[in-house]
C-alpha cells in the first residue's frame, strides 16, 4: 500500500542549459551535480514531502531542453498538474525564448495546468534579466514566479513545496485527481468535466 | 489598674497564648515528622555499616598484593623495552642486506642492460640489412625497455665508454629509421591494399613505443574500408527496385549493414589490438572509425528522409489535421488524408526498425567499450574517469544526435499517424453486425479500430528499442482517446435517445439491411446504443491494451520499469473519461427511455382499490392484475434492449429501472389509502416485483427496495401499536430506511388505523 493522499505530476522545461536538472536533483537528493550533462529525453524522480500533515508524493519529470527531444517532452504536458519553465537569470537568450514555450504549452498542456516561472542561477554575478522584468512576464502571462539558485539551494525548497500547497489545495477542492489511501485508481480527472445539458447526476 | 483592664488583659494574653499554642502545635508536629526521617535514615545508616565494614576488611587484605604487582609490571615493562631495542638491532641489519640486495640486483641488471645494449646494437644492424624488422623491432623495444638516462651515467664511469656510447647513438639511429620505415612500408601495404602487411606493419609500431600513431592509422585504414562498403551498399539501396521485397525498408537495412560492418570489425581486430596494443586502447582505436560511421550515416539518413519524403508526409499530415477537425468530416479532406496516412505506414515502420538497429548497435559498443576501460583501469578512480570517458564519447557522436533527431521526426509522424487513424476510425464508424446478440450487445467497428491503431503504434515504438520514444506514444495515445475517442462518443450520446415507439431490433435490422428506409429516429436509436456500448467496451479494452503492454515491452532497470509504468498510469486513468461518458449517456437512456415509460405504467397502481373485502382479496390475489402487468410492461423494455446492450450496461440499466419503478410506486403508494388486505396486496405486490427485477439481473438490486418493502410491512400490521415489534429496541436486524414522520405518514394511509393512535406512537 501506498502511504500518499495526492500524487502530483510536476513537468520542468526550458531551454537546455538554464539548470532543470540541477533544480531537480537539488530538491530530490540535496545535490549540485558540476559538470552536468546534457539530460537525454526525459528523467523521473520522486519524492514524498509532507503538507498539513499531509504525504504528497511528486512525481518530477526532468525534460531534456534540446530540440531534437521536443517529440517525447511534448507527451508529458498533458498529464501535468504543473509545469515549471524555467530560464537562466544571466542568459537572455533563454529569457527571448519564453513565448515560444508558452506556445508549446498552450499547445499541449491542460488549460487548467499550474504554471510557474522560474529565473534559475541567481548566484551568478553577470545577471543580464533584472527580477522585475521576470516578474512582469510572469504577471501578463499570468504565472507564479521565483528566482532560485540550484547551486547555493536558494529558494528550491521552496519552489517545490509552494507548488505542491497549491495542488493541494486544488484537489481539495476536487479539481484535480485524487488518490485515494488504499486504491491507486483517480476518482476524477482534470480533463474531463460535466457537460452542460448533462441531466442530473446519478444517485 | 481597674479590675476590668484587669481581665481585659488577661482575655487578650490568654488570647494570644491561644494562637501561640495552636503554632507550637504546628512546629511540633513538624519536628516530629522530621524526627520520624531522621530516625529512619539513622537506621538505614546503621543497616549499611555491616557492609561498609566487611568491604574495608577486603580492602587492607588486598593492599599488600599492590606492592607485587607494581613491581611486576616494572619488570615487564623493563623486559619490553630490552626486547625492542633488540628488535631494532636485528631489523637494522636486516635493512641494510635488503638495501645491499636490491642494489647488488639493479647492478646486475645494469651489467645485463649493458650486454644488452651491446647485443641490440649488433642485431638491429644485423636485421635491419635483412629486412627483418620484427627482429629490429624487437631489438628496438629491448632498447627502449632500458633506463636510458642511467645507461648513460654508467657508460660515464666505464672505462669502454666509447663502446657504449656508440651502441647508443647506434640504436637511437635505429629507432628512428626503423620508425620511418615502418611508417612508410604500413602506407605502402594500405595503398597495396595487402592486408597481410598491413597487419604485419601494424603489430611492429607499439614495439616502437607508436602506440598512438599505430592505431591512428590502423584504424583510419579499416575506415576507408567501410567507407567503401557503406558507398557500395547504399548505391545498391538507391537502386533496389520498388517492387522488391524490402524495398520498403532498404535504408533501415543499409543502415543495418553499415553497423554490422563496424561491428564486425571491432570483433575482428579488438583481439589483435588487445595483444600487440594491451586493452585500455579502444576507445582510441575506434576514434577514426565512429567518425567514419557518423559520416556515412548522415549520408545514409539524408537519403531516407529524401526518398521517404519524411517532410513532406509531415506537412500533409498535419495540414490534413488542421483541416479536417475531429467532427469536421469532410469527405475529401478524409480521403486526401487517408492518402497521406497509407504512405506514412511503412515510413514509419523503417523508421522504426532503423532506430532499433541503432539502439543494438550502441548497446555493442557501449558494452565493448565498457569491459575494454574496465580492463585498462588501473585504479577505481580511473575506472570511473575512463568510463565517463567513453559515455560522453558516444553522447558527443554525430551518430547518436541524428538517431535522437531520427527518433524525433518518428515520433512526430507517428503521432500524426495515430490521430489521422483514429479520426478515420471514428469517422468511418460502422455498425458491427457480426458483434451483435454474439458478444452480447450492439458495437461499432470504431472502438475495436481504435485500439487495434493504438496498439499497433505502441508495439512499432516499442520496437525502436527506445524507452523514452514507447513512453512519448503511451502518453500521447491516452490524449487521443481522451480527445478523440471520448468526445466522438459524447458527440453521439448527447444527441440522446429518441423516445416514441420502440421496436429495436426491427430498428437494427432495417439499419443493416438498408432496405425498408428507417425512420431517423430509428437509426439514432441504434447509433445512441452503440456508442454507449462503445463506451462500456472502451474502458474495457483500456485495462486490456495496459496489461498487455506492460507485459510485452522490455525493461532493463528499475527505473525504466518505475518511468513505463507511471505513463501506463496515465493511460489507464483515461478510463475515468470514458466512464463519465458511459454515466452521462445512461442519465440520457433514463431521461429519455426509462422514466417516461415507467411513470404511466406505474400510476395505474392508483386506479387500483386497496380497500378490499374478503372476497375482493380473494379475486384480486388470483391474478394480480396490477402488477402482472407492470412485470410484462418492464419485461417487454428489458427484452428491447436486451439484445442490444453489453452485459455492462444492461445490468446498469435494470439498476436505474429499479431506481425509477421503485420511486414511482413510492410516490403512488402515498397517494393511495388501505385497509388491511390492500397493505397485503401490496406486500405480495411488492415482492413479486422485487423479485422479477432480481432475476433478471446478475447484481442486487434488491436494497433498491428496501423503503417499499418496509412501507409495505407497515400497512400490513395489525393494530398500530404492533409497530413496537419493528421499532425501537426490537428492531433486530432490520435497518429502517423510513424515517419516523415517513413512517407516521404511511401508518395514515390505513383507513382503519385512528390518527390519535399514530399521533401517540412513540417513534
Amino acid at each position: 500500500m501506498e502511504d500518499y493522499k495526492f500524487l502530483f505530476k510536476v513537468v520542468l522545461v526550458g531551454n537546455a542549459g538554464v539548470g532543470k536538472t540541477c533544480l531537480v536533483r537539488r530538491f530530490t537528493q540535496g545535490l549540485f551535480p558540476p559538470g552536468q550533462g546534457a539530460t537525454i529525453g526525459v528523467d523521473f524522480m520522486i519524492k514524498t514531502v509532507e503538507i498539513d500533515n499531509e504525504k504528497v508524493k511528486l512525481q518530477i519529470w526532468d525534460t531534456a531542453g534540446q530540440e531534437r527531444f521536443r517529440s517525447i517532452t511534448q507527451s508529458y504536458y498533458r498529464s501535468a498538474h504543473a509545469l515549471i519553465l524555467v530560464y537562466d537569470i544571466s542568459c537572455q537568450p533563454t529569457f527571448d525564448c519564453l513565448p515560444d514555450w508558452l506556445r508549446e504549452i498552450e499547445e499541449y498542456a491542460s488549460n487548467k495546468v499550474l504554471r510557474v516561472l522560474v529565473g534559475n542561477k541567481i548566484d551568478r554575478e553577470d545577471r543580464e534579466i533584472p527580477t522585475h522584468v521576470g516578474e512582469d512576464f510572469a504577471q501578463r502571462h499570468s504565472m507564479y514566479y521565483l528566482e532560485t539558485s540550484a547551486k547555493e539551494a536558494e529558494n528550491v525548497e521552496k519552489l517545490f513545496m509552494e507548488i505542491a500547497a497549491e495542488l493541494m489545495e486544488q484537489a481539495r477542492s476536487k479539481e484535480l485527481p485524487r488518490y485515494e489511501n488504499n486504491s491507486p485508481t483517480i476518482n476524477g480527472r482534470t480533463t474531463v468535466i460535466g457537460d452542460s445539458n448533462c441531466c442530473s447526476r446519478m444517485s | 489598674m481597674t479590675s476590668t483592664e484587669r481581665i481585659q488583659s488577661t482575655v487578650l494574653s490568654l488570647v494570644e497564648t491561644v494562637n501561640i499554642n495552636g503554632n507550637m502545635k504546628e512546629e511540633y508536629e513538624k519536628l516530629a515528622q522530621e524526627e520520624e526521617a531522621v530516625n529512619l535514615r539513622l537506621e538505614s545508616l546503621f543497616k549499611r555499616q555491616c557492609h561498609i565494614e566487611g568491604k574495608l576488611r577486603g580492602m587492607t587484605k588486598v593492599l599488600p598484593n599492590l606492592q607485587i604487582v607494581h613491581s611486576d609490571a616494572q619488570q615487564l615493562a623493563e623486559m619490553i623495552t630490552f626486547t625492542s631495542t633488540l628488535a631494532e638491532n636485528v631489523s637494522a641489519k636486516v635493512r641494510q642486506l635488503d638495501i645491499a640486495r636490491s642494489r647488488a640486483s639493479d647492478c646486475q641488471q645494469r651489467v645485463h642492460d649493458l650486454l644488452d645494449l651491446q647485443l641490440c646494437a649488433e642485431g638491429v644492424k644485423a636485421s635491419l640489412h635483412s629486412e627483418d624488422y620484427e627482429k629490429a623491432a624487437a631489438h628496438v623495444h629491448r632498447f627502449l625497455a632500458m633506463d636510458q638516462h642511467l645507461l648513460e651515467q654508467t657508460a660515464d664511469i666505464a672505462e669502454d665508454c666509447t663502446n657504449v656510447t656508440n651502441s647508443f647513438s647506434l640504436l637511437q639511429d635505429a629507432a628512428s629509421q626503423l620508425r620511418s620505415v615502418v611508417n612508410l612500408r604500413f602506407d605502402e601495404a594500405v595503398r597495396a591494399e595487402d592486408l597481410a602487411s598491413v597487419e604485419r606493419f601494424f603489430k611492429l609500431f607499439p614495439l616502437l613505443g607508436l602506440h598512438d600513431e599505430g592505431l591512428e592509422k590502423f584504424s583510419n585504414y579499416l575506415s576507408t574500408k567501410i567507407a567503401d562498403t557503406a558507398n557500395g551498399n547504399l548505391k545498391t539501396a538507391l537502386s533496389t527496385q520498388a517492387s522488391d521485397r524490402r524495398a520498403n525498408i532498404i535504408f533501415a537495412d543499409t543502415l543495418t549493414l553499415l553497423f554490422e560492418g563496424i561491428a564486425r570489425i571491432i570483433e575482428i581486430h579488438q583481439p589483435l589490438i588487445e595483444t600487440y596494443y594491451g586493452p585500455g586502447r579502444l576507445l582510441r582505436a575506434l576514434g577514426p572509425l565512429l567518425r567514419e560511421c557518423d559520416v556515412q550515416l548522415r549520408r545514409i539518413v539524408a537519403e531516407l528522409q529524401r526518398c521517404r519524403r519524411l517532410e513532406a508526409l509531415a506537412q500533409a499530415a498535419r495540414a490534413a489535421q488542421a483541416g479536417a477537425g475531429p467532427r469536421a468530416e469532410g469527405e475529401e479532406a478524409q480521403e486526401g488524408a487517408g492518402g497521406e496516412v497509407r504512405q506514412l505506414d511503412p515510413a514509419l515502420g523503417e523508421l522504426a526498425i532503423a532506430h532499433a538497429r541503432y539502439a543494438l548497435f550502441e548497446r555493442f559498443l557501449r558494452r565493448r567499450l565498457a569491459a575494454d576501460a574496465d580492463a585498462g583501469a588501473a585504479t577505481d578512480a580511473d575506472r570511473r574517469a575512463r568510463l565517463l570517458e567513453v559515455d560522453a564519447a558516444l553522447a558527443r557522436g554525430d551518430t547518436c544526435r541524428r538517431m535522437q533527431e531520427l527518433l524525433s521526426t518518428y515520433l512526430g509522424l507517428e503521432r500524426l499517424f495515430m490521430v489521422q487513424s483514429v479520426r478515420k476510425a471514428i469517422a468511418l464508424d460502422a455498425l458491427d453486425d457480426a458483434g451483435a446478440g454474439a458478444a452480447g450487445g450492439l458495437c461499432s467497428s470504431a472502438v475495436d479500430d481504435v485500439f487495434f491503431i493504438l496498439r499497433k503504434c505502441i508495439r512499432r515504438a516499442a520496437s525502436s528499442g527506445s524507452l523514452d520514444g514507447t513512453c512519448a506514444v503511451i502518453n500521447n495515445a491516452g490524449a487521443l482517446l481522451e480527445e478523440e475517442l471520448c468526445s466522438a462518443l459524447r458527440a453521439r450520446l448527447r444527441q440522446g435517445y429518441p423516445s416514441g415507439y420502440l421496436d429495436l431490433t426491427q430498428a437494427y435490422n432495417s439499419v443493416l439491411a438498408g432496405r425498408l428506409q428507417p425512420t431517423d429516429s430509428e437509426q439514432q436509436r441504434v447509433l445512441f446504443l452503440a456508442a454507449l456500448n462503445n463506451a462500456d467496451s472502451a474502458s474495457e479494452y483500456v485495462e486490456t491494451l495496459v496489461k498487455q503492454v506492460s507485459d510485452e515491452i522490455p525493461v532493463s532497470t528499475p527505473m525504466e520499469r518505475s518511468k513505463l509504468d507511471s505513463c501506463l498510469h496515465g493511460l489507464s486513468s483515461s478510463t475515468s473519461g470514458i466512464k463519465s461518458v458511459l454515466d452521462y449517456g445512461i442519465q440520457q437512456l433514463r431521461a429519455s427511455a426509462v422514466k417516461p415509460r415507467v411513470g404511466p405504467w406505474v400510476d395505474s397502481f392508483q386506479s387500483v382499490s386497496h380497500q378490499l373485502s374478503e372476497d375482493e382479496f380473494t379475486a384480486y390475489e388470483a391474478d394480480q392484475p396490477f402488477v402482472q402487468t407492470l412485470v410484462r410492461n418492464l419485461h417487454g423494455l428489458l427484452e428491447n434492449f436486451k439484445e442490444s446492450l453489453t452485459p455492462g450496461n444492461y445490468d446498469t440499466l435494470v439498476t436505474i429501472l429499479t431506481e425509477e419503478v421503485t420511486i414511482h410506486l413510492e410516490k403512488a403508494v402515498f397517494k393511495t389509502s388501505f385497509n388491511r388486505l390492500g397493505g397485503l396486496v401490496l406486500d405480495k405486490e411488492v415482492r413479486a416485483l422485487a423479485s422479477f427485477l432480481t432475476s433478471s439481473t446478475s447484481w442486487s438490486v434488491r436494497d433498491k427496495f428496501a423503503r417499499l418493502t418496509q412501507m409495505a410491512t407497515l400497512l400490513n400490521l395489525e393494530k398500530v401499536t404492533e409497530i413496537s415489534d419493528y421499532w425501537g429496541s426490537s428492531t433486530g436486524p432490520l435497518t429502517w430506511r423510513l424515517t419516523p414522520s415517513e413512517i407516521r405518514q404511511v401508518l395514515a394511509l390505513r383507513v382503519d388505523f385512528r390518527s390519535d393512535d399514530i399521533k401517540r406512537l412513540k417513534l
